[in-house]
């Protein structure tokens, strides 16, 4: 049946140019929700605060999560991604369980062992927050689809953590990491396991800040077996490189390829204007479709998003972007509001998908 | 349609693509233990920065890959690879380049995947355990996105000829492409590169097999690429480098055209192919290309001239022939002239009257030379094989001699026995009057799991040409089957050999297996070889699951003199005495002291020494409180430095006597190079003391103190640590802890706190720190003086020790428990005075958590300037602290093996969990 999907979204993608959605926690921010509306009666007593642990919402506001993912795909998301962002185990420990270097200690490999990867508590929590937020997304592609005739798909967010494996913690010892790789596999599994209980679509590994994590998370669904498709999305700085761990778009392609990814793109931490050379460097590199979803702009407290660019200013650049025969999947990230992507949507309708390269035998 | 080329694509932060402009793809090999004797040494002794700056190098220099490998049987692979790789993620420069994670064991490899961020390669798997195994790892390896170098092996072992070699490929491609999905570019055959110009025959076409491979490699499975280790192919001319050069060029010549992709090479081993003598070359290309039988010979006669020696016409000059016929022999052997070697053996017998006399006298000297030059990489594999052939000429000689001395001793011991013991046939009789004369019978094998056979063969030859009798069991031979054959063959010795790493296990498997079926107590020997095996290993983690004598042989010529004496009743126990002398000796450099037994906490506490307090009055100090030293003489610093350690830096092992500017060793080449250490060091020393190049801080003091059971108790009342309120009430406790082993000798069992009074009494502490040199040393690593780097911060070190001896000078007079001028400075270095100046993290208390309590009760960070990390790391590295104490029975001593119960009771002393204690004492917990 997944092959079938695969085969499906293959195809849509030699048509046109599928559209993604926008930015979940920016959007929330406009529903201005209270630390109170975050704890919901059920996490009252939890002695940190939940307010900026936006993927808590899909159990205590469920409503508006579904309700953003509705106004998505009404503003012409074929794809949105689920509110699991940091629906890891890992993720999740920072809102759950207190931080050990506030009492002296350190964050370490059997910390994070012991109270988190262990702990009974965050995988019950994770698993539902995945599933319960799978299910919010899929009652609105399918309501929406039914009521326009268009299918959507989910994608399951599997975002990047608070831990690193290849930034340095240490100055003392540089070769000290806080985590395993085997650790934050096992947390990314965990959470991969929950995703496809629930149906979703769609694996997104997105937001890589370090290559690592993200080996660990394609590892991690290798090896569940699934042969769900796949997209892989890297937030890059100003040179082009993985935020945390500095690797180029090229090399991110060549580490994984082997993946067969559906897209492999670009997204987050820099606008449109300053993502376009290494979308092209990644386009002219990869055997495989290509997305983008850049941030509006860069960060700008005074706009009432918080971002630089308009709806209409997003429309510019991306049009751009498909003509040049850069784009097989497109939306927004940071800043990017059910106009943003209404806007994004009209802007590539009609304009043909960049061609897949293939690779030669020669 | 847009196409992009099938290329092996790699990465690192950034990519590496093999397009055919690339030519060759070169493999860093630097960074490999088994390949790099200085990176070994460096990875042993913890000098990552430096093991690192060994990796930058190599980038540099233009590796395109660089190959990371840590199969040591002394080094945790596992956790080196791991900890290695993660500090490369630090090193933007290196880890640019793809890495590739080298190594022979599978739990390895896998480690080295997970700290990979970009793509690299697997070196290597292959179908040595089978197909179900391949698979299996070549799947995980594909979950990885890694590409992988495949040996060309197979259940029956390596490949050695090209029929076996392009089969052995064939199958794995079609296993990986058509069965696992591998991608045939990711794919990279190693059909083995191996050694030619050996003197054996059946290895004359080695070259040539992997040439041909490789051609046929590239015809006939797409994509797919191949690669191979090429210093391999010189190893028979060690220590010739000219030859070595000009053979590997010469190789990937020829290799390269047949379309070798990429290789590890070390690029300083490589002549221009174009700039190699045209006799050498056509000597090399001779020998490569297999061109006739005596290529070997040939480059074997030019390759003298290569060492600088110029030819030699031995057919004319027969000077040597006027010698003693000792000397003869011995020439004969060395130079491998089998022309005079009956005539000198007759002679020789004449003279020495018994056979056996001529074998263990001249003839035995004379191989032990060619061990010893063949060791030194003065001779090579080919010459000691032509050795051997005139040796086993002469024995062959002496042999119709021997039997006829042999058969008279066994009829005679044969009669003796069945005198002795009438219940014995005849026929057991003669078989045990035989095994008692024999010359000895030796069963060779590769362990199981190794399938590398060349060295053990060479070891066969030379035995059975000295008059052993050889069971060659092969390669991949399992324990059982070792036992079992010695059994059956009722042999004296066993010979075990193998070349990877996990071989070193499986050795230690057959020991264990040895004693369990009686080997040890019966003392047969068993002699363990192998590229990967050394000296130290099997004395440290061999020999002690074997109780027979068990000896580590470094090469094929060794094997003859070590057989000898462990079969000669005379020599055989002193030898054997010996063996266990160095193991002994190689065990304790490596671990201190064997384990120990131990006993518990309260009875080590009555087992504390009997100090009489009663008739005691401790020392006062002249002042209470701290003095600062803000800007120490580096002129009076230099005075005090014991220079011995200095040496250690460079593994120059012995002692430095400061008069006559020696060190004493027994390294002749040693002694030379710590002269001109000594006085490299003495020419950077003058430069930073007139430079004003470090600073020296340093603060001590002392406080009013008393012991509380294991603890000590300081108050801070007085003096200029007063400063605050808060602090003027405060106290600082130290914790200590008690040595648990249990004593035969009768000695108590130590703890710092021993040595302080319950009432009335003092201690001291000081923190002095060389500021200067960190910053200077990573200027010198920036610009690749690594050396130099290395040298200042070895002078920084001793500065900072010299400076802890000068202040605990100070100290100890301050304390009036010494006279100004009352010691020489020998005698205050070989610490003849009264008192102690231990430091936490150090033998007497290992805990490093006890530094804040000393930088507290100093204030050491805010006056001098020397900062404690989280990890209790001093700042700057050549820094030096601990406390002071006065009671003349005070001295150092060493905590190990602590127990259980004695770790609880110290946490809870010192307020912190188990785990935490655990964690902080892991080394020298003794459960």
């Amino acid at each position: 049946m997944e092959n079938n999907l695969l085969k499906e979204l293959q195809k849509n993608l030699t048509e046109r140019i599928m559209v993604l959605d926008g930015a979940m926690g920016t959007t929330i921010r406009g529903y201005e929700l209270t630390e109170e509306h975050a704890r919901g009666d059920r996490f009252k007593e939890n002695h940190e605060d939940l307010l900026n642990n936006g993927d808590i919402l899909s159990l205590t506001r469920p409503d508006v999560i579904a309700d953003i993912h509705r106004r998505f795909y009404e503003a012409g998301s074929d794809i949105c991604e689920t509110n699991t962002f940091s629906g890891t185990v890992l993720a999740q420990s920072e809102f759950f369980v207190e931080d050990p270097r506030k009492t002296g200690g350190i964050k370490s490999p059997e910390f994070f062992q012991k109270r988190v990867i262990e702990s009974q508590f965050l995988k019950d929590l994770t698993w539902e927050l995945n599933v319960e937020s799978v299910k919010l997304a899929k009652e609105q592609a399918d309501r929406v689809a039914q009521n326009d005739g268009r299918k959507r798909y989910v994608a399951g967010a599997i975002g990047p953590m608070t831990v690193s494996l290849t930034n340095v913690v240490d100055a003392n010892d540089t070769a000290f990491r806080p985590v395993t790789f085997e650790q934050v596999k096992d947390a990314y599994r965990h959470q991969i396991d929950a995703l496809l209980s629930a149906d979703c679509d769609i694996l997104m590994v997105e937001t890589i800040f370090d290559s690592l994590n993200a080996k660990a998370a394609l590892v991690a669904i290798k090896e569940s077996g699934t042969d769900a498709p796949v997209i892989i999305s890297a937030a890059v700085g100003r040179g082009g490189e993985t935020m945390i761990s500095a690797q180029k778009v090229e090399a991110l392609w060549n580490t994984f390829a082997h993946v067969n990814p559906l897209a492999i793109g670009l997204n987050c931490s820099l606008g449109p204007d300053l993502m376009e050379p290494f979308l092209r460097d990644l386009g002219n590199a990869a055997t495989t479709n290509v997305s983008c979803y850049p941030n509006a702009g860069l960060p700008n407290p005074l706009a009432p998003t918080g971002f630089d660019l308009e709806p209409s200013h997003m429309y510019d650049y991306i049009a751009g972007f498909a003509e040049a025969g850069l784009l097989n999947l497109a939306g927004g990230c940071c800043g990017n509001t059910p106009e943003h992507i209404a806007a994004i949507a009209k802007s590539v309708e009609g304009k043909a998908p960049r061609v897949v390269p293939v690779l030669a035998n020669v | 349609m847009p196409t992009i080329p099938r290329l092996l694509r790699l990465s690192g932060t950034e990519i590496y693509n093999h397009t055919p402009d690339k030519n060759f793809l070169m493999i860093g090999e630097r960074t490999n233990v088994a390949g790099s004797p200085r990176f070994r040494k460096l990875i042993k002794e913890g000098k990552l920065e430096d093991a690192l700056e060994v990796a930058r190098q190599q980038v540099i220099n233009g590796a395109n890959v660089i190959d990371i490998c840590f199969d040591d049987g002394l080094i945790d692979g596992k956790v080196m690879m791991a900890r290695f790789l993660d500090l490369i993620q630090a090193e933007p420069d290196i880890q640019a380049v793809p890495i590739m994670v080298d190594s022979s064991k599978w739990e390895i490899i896998e480690e080295g995947l997970k700290h990979l961020q970009g793509k690299g390669i697997v070196n290597s798997i292959s179908l040595k355990e089978g197909e179900e195994a391949f698979k299996k790892n070549a799947s995980h390896i594909r979950n990885y996105g890694a590409a992988a170098v495949v040996m060309a092996f197979d259940e029956n072992g390596q490949a050695a000829t090209y029929e076996e070699k392009i089969r052995i490929c064939k199958r794995a491609y079609d296993i990986l492409v058509d069965e696992v999905g591998f991608p045939p570019e990711d794919i990279i055959f190693d059909p083995n590169i191996l050694t030619v110009a050996t003197g054996i025959e059946e290895h004359n076409n080695y070259a040539l097999d992997f040439i041909n491979a490789t051609r046929w490699i590239k015809e006939n499975l797409p994509f797919a690429k191949v690669s191979g280790g090429v210093s391999n192919i010189s190893f028979s001319f060690r220590g010739n480098n000219a030859v070595r050069e000009a053979m590997h060029s010469a190789f990937l010549y020829h290799a390269t055209q047949a379309g070798m992709d990429m290789g590890i090479v070390n690029a300083g081993m490589l002549e221009v192919y174009d700039q190699i003598p045209k006799n050498l070359l056509t000597a090399v290309e001779d020998v490569l290309l297999n061109k006739d039988d005596g290529a070997t010979e040939r480059l074997l006669d030019l390759a003298e001239s290569y060492k600088g020696q110029g030819a030699k016409k031995l057919a004319e000059d027969l000077t040597w022939r006027e010698t003693t016929v000792e000397k003869r022999l011995e020439h004969s052997l060395l130079k491998g002239i089998d022309k005079f070697i009956v005539e000198d053996t007759t002679e020789a017998l004449e003279n020495y009257k018994k056979p056996l006399s001529v074998i263990e006298g001249p003839l035995m000297d004379g191989m032990g030379i060619v061990g010893d030059l063949f060791g030194a990489g003065k001779m090579f594999l080919p010459q000691v094989v032509k050795s051997a052939r005139v040796m086993k000429k002469s024995v062959a000689y002496l042999e119709p001699f021997m039997e006829k001395e042999r058969e008279i001793r066994i009829i005679k011991l044969t009669k003796k026995l069945q005198a002795e013991r009438s219940d014995l046939s005849e026929k057991n009789a003669r078989r045990e009057a035989e095994k008692a004369n024999s010359n000895g019978k030796i069963i060779m094998a590769t362990v199981k799991g190794d399938v590398h056979d060349i060295g053990k063969n060479i070891v066969g030859v030379v035995l059975a040409c000295n008059g052993f009798d050889v069971v060659d069991m092969g390669v991949m031979v399992a324990c059982d089957k070792i036992l079992e054959a010695f059994d059956k063959e009722n042999a004296d010795v066993i010979g075990l050999s193998g070349l990877i790493t996990p071989s070193l296990d499986e050795m230690i498997t057959v020991a264990k297996q040895a004693e369990k079926a009686g080997l040890g107590a019966k003392q047969v020997p068993i002699l363990i070889g192998g590229a990967t095996t050394s000296a130290a290993h099997t004395a440290i983690k061999i020999a002690e699951h074997y109780s027979g004598p068990l000896v580590h042989v470094l090469d094929a010529s060794r094997s003859v003199p070590v057989t000898t004496s462990l079969l000669s009743l005379e020599n055989r126990d002193a030898f054997i005495a010996e063996n266990e002398i160095k193991h002994q000796k190689a065990r304790e450099k490596f671990s201190g002291a064997p384990k120990k037994e131990t006993i518990s906490l309260t009875e080590a506490r009555a087992k504390a020494p009997q100090i009489d307090w009663s008739n005691y009055r401790p020392p006062v100090p002249e002042f209470t409180g701290t003095r600062i030293i803000k800007n120490q003489s580096l002129r009076e610093l230099a005075n005090y430095i014991d220079w011995t350690p200095f040496f250690h830096t460079w593994e120059l092992r012995g002692v430095w006597n400061e008069e006559t500017q020696t060190l004493k060793t027994k390294n002749v080449e040693g002694a030379k190079i710590a002269l001109e250490l000594y006085h490299d060091a003495q020419d950077l020393l003058e430069k930073i003391i007139a430079e004003k190049k470090f600073t020296a801080t340093g603060i001590y003091g002392f406080f009013p103190a008393h012991r509380d059971g294991d603890d000590i108790v300081v108050a801070t009342t007085s003096g200029r640590v007063a400063k605050t309120s808060s602090r003027s009430q405060s106290k600082v406790v130290f914790h200590t802890l008690r040595q648990q082993q249990k004593k035969t000798t009768g000695k108590p069992n130590f703890a710092l706190s021993d040595y302080v009074a319950e009432k009335d009494d003092h201690l001291g502490g000081f923190v002095v720190g060389i500021h200067g040199a960190d910053e200077w040393a990573a200027e010198l690593r920036k610009t690749h003086d690594v050396d130099e780097a290395i040298m200042v911060q070895a002078i920084a070190d001793r500065l900072a020790e010299a400076f802890a001896e000068l202040l605990h000078h100070r100290a100890r007079i301050s304390w009036s428990i010494e006279r100004p001028s009352q010691f020489t400075k020998t005698e205050l270095i070989h610490e003849k005075y009264q008192g102690i100046r231990p430091a936490p993290g150090y033998p007497s208390q290992p805990d490093h958590t006890e530094k804040p309590a000393l930088f507290e009760l100093l204030n050491a960070q805010e006056e001098i300037g020397v900062e404690l990390t989280e990890s209790c790391a001093m700042h700057p590295g050549s820094a030096v602290c601990g406390l002071y104490f006065s009671h003349p029975e005070s001295h150092y001593f060493m905590i190990s093996e602590l127990q259980k119960d004695q770790i609880e009771d110290y946490a809870k002393r010192k307020g912190i969990s188990i785990d935490e204690a655990e964690k902080w004492l892991g080394p020298w917990l003794g459960y």
